[in-house]
């Protein structure tokens, strides 16, 4: 099957229609929908990476602890059923997301070519693999110990870990004018990644390994964050519709607790650390609504993005109350547990009830690669 | 030349018929007074008053007119020439020639009652203030439009009445004080106003005026193309000269160094607590950490999310030593709560100090060439850096009960600074003393705290001697500074100069670039001024000034 991709705007599809197994329909409706459902890029992942982060969160929640503190046995009654029910609706979405992402990779390598080497878009190639993992870690038919845990682990970790190599590869290499310039608060993503595979692997008992992975992330979390913090001139190469993705200053320091818990086996003052320090960053960022005003105009998928670091926070939160117990703590607890899943379900409603506005009627990396920095993402 | 020549000359008739209607004139364009005139390096003298046209010769002589001459800021430029100006709009206020004025420290001008010339300024030599500090003396003022004689009521009228210029300034831009003295029964009689009212409050500057129109390790000092709000030779209200006053607080909030210092208090405070002696408490109450320490958690989280969040205020534009005030209050709050006992808290401090200090850190070694607010010869500035990780180091001491290799590597890294500041000792010599540079002596005794824990974790002859020379060099020091200050605030009566960083104009104003072509048409000035007899100066200076 040869494969014509037209770099064109609307409509193209009548030709690749033509190679698909499809009944062969050449109505405009149809050729429509088909492409967008090949405009599906990168950043739509930022809604299986919510939704798998929250169904571990209530895994989580639901853990047996040790804290006789009343908050934490009503947290405890979450039904079972519940939580099966959202894990399988993760797996749902997530593997339609890829199926899609699939296709547009067959049907349009050219935009991937495009989201590659887009500095925002570049990040989001991450997305799946992590909330891969986020699924794999909080599964309830598997057990760290199994050997098709452990399998799948790796076929998860094995691209991300290239990715890295590249994308890390680049950031040195290619001069510091790379990074000083597109560093921008999805880069996170990245580190987020590391963090997760680490986590994973130390989930399993594989301790060097995420050792070495967890050093790779938080070298790299430490250049990024000081790269971040002095904006260099010329590094506003965010749209302002994309501010929510600030939230994600503070999801890696959080995932960074998390995973220095998993690997040490106690949330000791180096995870506290991380953790308090997502809560000042989160702190920081909360009190200053007017940077998030004109996201907060229209409806969009970067909306999304401010799900998943609520809830790794709220992650972060659970485990520091299980460590260091008290009345205090588990009250953090609760609320950014409730916050996270506030959001969530608010996003999930805009979602069902605005879904035109979500669908991608153009593909932000049609066009050539150059010009990709127009582009926002956000549709 | 010769036409400069002409031109002054009847720039000076002009003057002479010009006056008259320019006391009229004057009365109505209340808007100008509030910008001065920036001072004039030494060459252009008088000459460079006539810029191009009478026009903006008369924008020249409204403008801020100051009651006394314009004075010389600070001595770091050039000897700026002081020329006399009507200084009042309702009537012709001339100057008294006082003759001690050229033997003050920084000021030098000429006034109607004696011919000092411009030629003469250049010839009396400006003793170069002692320390850039000047005094500006109030003047008596004289109205010479209405008698001939000094008029003593009308100068204690007017010295009486509210100088509006400082109105921005003011919280509710004057109105709480109105209102207070309604209240105080003063009467309503519609004061003769000194200066301009100012009817809506100075706009703030945005971040790069700061960095353009001061210059100095610490944006202390005015640069020469620029001007300022307020009256440049009146003594200032005395709480807008108190570093970190009331009135002016949002001034200096946005000024990039001083924000900074908006941490000290607390800090300060900090160390009290730290400090307190066991006769008076044995254990502090564990609330008082919390109360210490949410101003400083408050302030963080405005100026760190600033550095984040990117605009005027990031960091690769503002990141200057003085920001290690606002991460050192960090690890002392860390250091207070674990000798209080608490246990979350300091870390949660510690966290957050030790990442924007790794982030401050890394900015300032990687700006320091070219930073252009430190100069190169060292600074007080400096010893800042020593003072984030002696205090850290005491701090993980405290926290994790043992003096471990968390300690002892930030001990090491603070050891290497101050070592390496001293050993400059050359280049801390000849600066202006100022009350800021208290701030730079806890670092001192900070890295002295340190090494004597450090000396009681590892017992020898080197590390024994090493903490006694530190902490005999910063007592030393502190004593020094102590009978500095006590000697500028009761003898020379110069503590508190007048503030110029926080009374920076919004922009750049239009009549700066005039002066700047002046400026650079120095050596024309010259020229002009030596083709000029003496005869003639002092003639146009007295018939323009007397009236």
């Amino acid at each position: 099957m040869s494969i014509v991709v037209v770099e064109q705007p609307l409509p193209p599809i009548t030709v690749r229609v033509s190679n698909f197994t499809a009944p062969c329909m050449n109505s405009k409706k149809l050729d429509r929908d088909l492409s967008i459902l090949t405009r599906f890029h990168g950043g739509y992942f930022r809604i299986s990476l919510s939704l798998c982060s929250q169904a571990l969160l209530w895994k989580t929640l639901r853990k047996p602890t040790t804290d006789d503190h009343a908050l934490r046995h009503i947290v405890r009654m979450l039904p079972s059923a519940a939580f099966v029910f959202l894990w399988s609706f993760a797996l749902f979405f997530l593997v339609v997301l890829c199926v899609l992402y699939a296709v547009r990779c067959l049907l349009r390598f050219d935009s991937i070519k495009a989201e590659f080497s887009h500095h925002v878009g570049v990040n989001y190639l991450f997305a799946p693999w992590i909330s891969w993992l986020l699924l794999l870690q909080c599964t309830p038919f598997l057990h760290p110990n199994d050997i098709s845990y452990r399998l799948l682990w790796l076929v998860f970790s094995v691209p991300i870990l290239v990715l890295d190599v590249k994308i890390y590869g680049q950031w040195f290499t290619e001069g510091r004018k790379y990074l000083s310039t597109a560093a921008n608060p999805t880069s996170h993503i990245t580190v987020i990644a590391n963090l997760v595979v680490a986590a994973t692997a130390a989930g399993m008992g594989w301790r060097e390994s995420a050792m070495c992975v967890f050093a790779v992330g938080m070298a790299h979390y430490l250049v990024l964050f000081v790269t971040l913090y002095q904006r260099f001139v010329g590094s506003d190469s965010l749209s302002p519709m994309l501010r929510p993705v600030f939230f994600l200053f503070f999801a890696a320091p959080s995932m960074a607790s998390l995973t220095w818990d998993s690997i040490s086996g106690t949330f000791d003052t180096t995870s506290k650390m991380l953790f308090f320090l997502s809560l000042f960053l989160f702190a920081g960022l909360v009190l200053r609504p007017t940077m998030f005003k004109r996201s907060m105009r229209r409806f969009g998928v970067a909306w999304w993005a401010y799900s998943f670091p609520l809830t790794m926070l709220a992650l972060a939160a659970t485990e520091y109350a299980e460590k260091v117990k008290g009345g205090v703590p588990n009250t953090m607890m609760l609320l950014l547990s409730l916050l996270s899943l506030l959001v969530t379900f608010t996003l999930v409603l805009f979602t069902i009830l605005k879904t035109t506005h979500l669908l991608p009627y153009e593909d932000p990396f049609s066009s050539m690669p150059t010009s990709a920095h127009h582009h926002d993402l956000q549709h | 030349m010769v036409e400069n020549k002409e031109f002054q000359a009847s720039a000076m008739q002009g003057f002479q018929e010009e006056l008259p209607s320019l006391l009229t004139a004057v009365q109505s364009k209340v808007d100008g007074f509030d910008t001065i005139p920036s001072p004039r390096p030494e060459n252009t003298t008088f000459i460079g008053l006539e810029i191009k046209d009478i026009e903006s010769q008369i924008n020249v002589i409204d403008i801020p007119s100051p009651d006394s001459p314009v004075q010389v800021i600070k001595s770091h430029h050039a000897h700026s020439l002081s020329i006399s100006m009507p200084s009042s709009p309702s009537g012709l206020y001339i100057e008294q020639d006082q003759g001690d004025l050229i033997s003050q420290r920084s000021v030098a001008n000429g006034t109607n009652g004696q011919p000092n010339l411009p030629i003469n300024f250049k010839v009396v030599n400006f003793e170069q203030p002692k320390q850039g500090i000047f005094h500006s003396q109030p003047m008596p003022l004289r109205n010479s439009h209405a008698k001939a004689t000094p008029d003593q009521q009308r100068m204690l009228r007017s010295s009486r009445l509210r100088d509006k210029r400082y109105d921005s300034f003011k919280t509710w831009s004057g109105k709480l004080e109105r209102q207070i003295s309604n209240l105080r029964g003063k009467s309503q009689e519609t004061e003769e106003i000194i200066a301009a009212e100012a009817p809506e409050p100075e706009p703030l500057p945005p971040v790069d005026r700061y960095f353009d129109a001061l210059a100095g390790p610490e944006l202390e000092t005015l640069r020469e193309s620029e001007q300022l709000v307020l009256p440049e030779d009146k003594k200032w209200p005395f709480l807008l000269r108190f570093p970190i006053s009331s009135f002016a607080v949002r001034r200096e909030y946005y000024h990039p160094i001083r924000v900074n210092f908006f941490f000290a208090p607390w800090i300060a405070c900090l160390f009290l607590a730290l400090g307190v002696p066991p006769s008076v408490a044995v254990n502090l109450h564990g609330a008082l950490w919390y109360v210490l320490m949410t101003p400083i958690l408050c302030l963080e989280l405005k100026i760190y999310g600033q550095w984040m969040s990117g605009g005027q205020r990031r960091l690769s534009k503002v990141a200057n030593p003085s920001n290690h005030l606002s991460i050192v209050g960090n690890f002392v709050g860390a250091l207070l709560g674990a000798s209080m006992g608490l246990k979350e808290g300091p870390i949660f401090f510690f966290a957050i100090g030790l990442a924007h200090y790794s982030v401050l850190f890394v900015t300032l070694y990687q700006r320091l060439p070219t930073n252009e607010t430190l100069p190169k010869e060292l600074h007080p500035v400096f010893f800042l850096f020593v003072a984030a990780p002696s205090v850290a180091c005491m701090a993980w001491a405290k926290i994790t009960g043992e003096f471990g290799y968390g300690s002892r590597i930030s001990y090491f890294i603070a050891l290497f600074l101050y070592v390496s500041l001293a050993v400059r000792i050359n280049f801390f010599r000849g600066f202006r003393f100022s009350l800021a540079w208290w701030a730079y002596t806890f670092p001192m005794t900070g890295a002295s705290i340190a090494t004597i824990r450090y000396a009681s974790e590892v017992d020898n002859p080197f590390t024994q001697s090493l903490s006694v020379a530190l902490s005999g060099i910063s007592t030393i020091t502190v004593t020094g500074l102590l009978l500095s200050t006590v000697i500028h605030a009761f003898v020379l009566h110069d503590l508190f100069p007048n503030d110029i960083s926080i009374a920076i104009t919004e922009r750049r104003t239009k009549s700066n670039n005039n002066y700047a072509h002046v400026r650079t048409a120095s050596s024309d000035a010259k020229d002009i001024e030596t083709c000029l007899s003496k005869q003639d100066t002092e003639e146009a200076l007295n018939k323009m000034f007397v009236k």
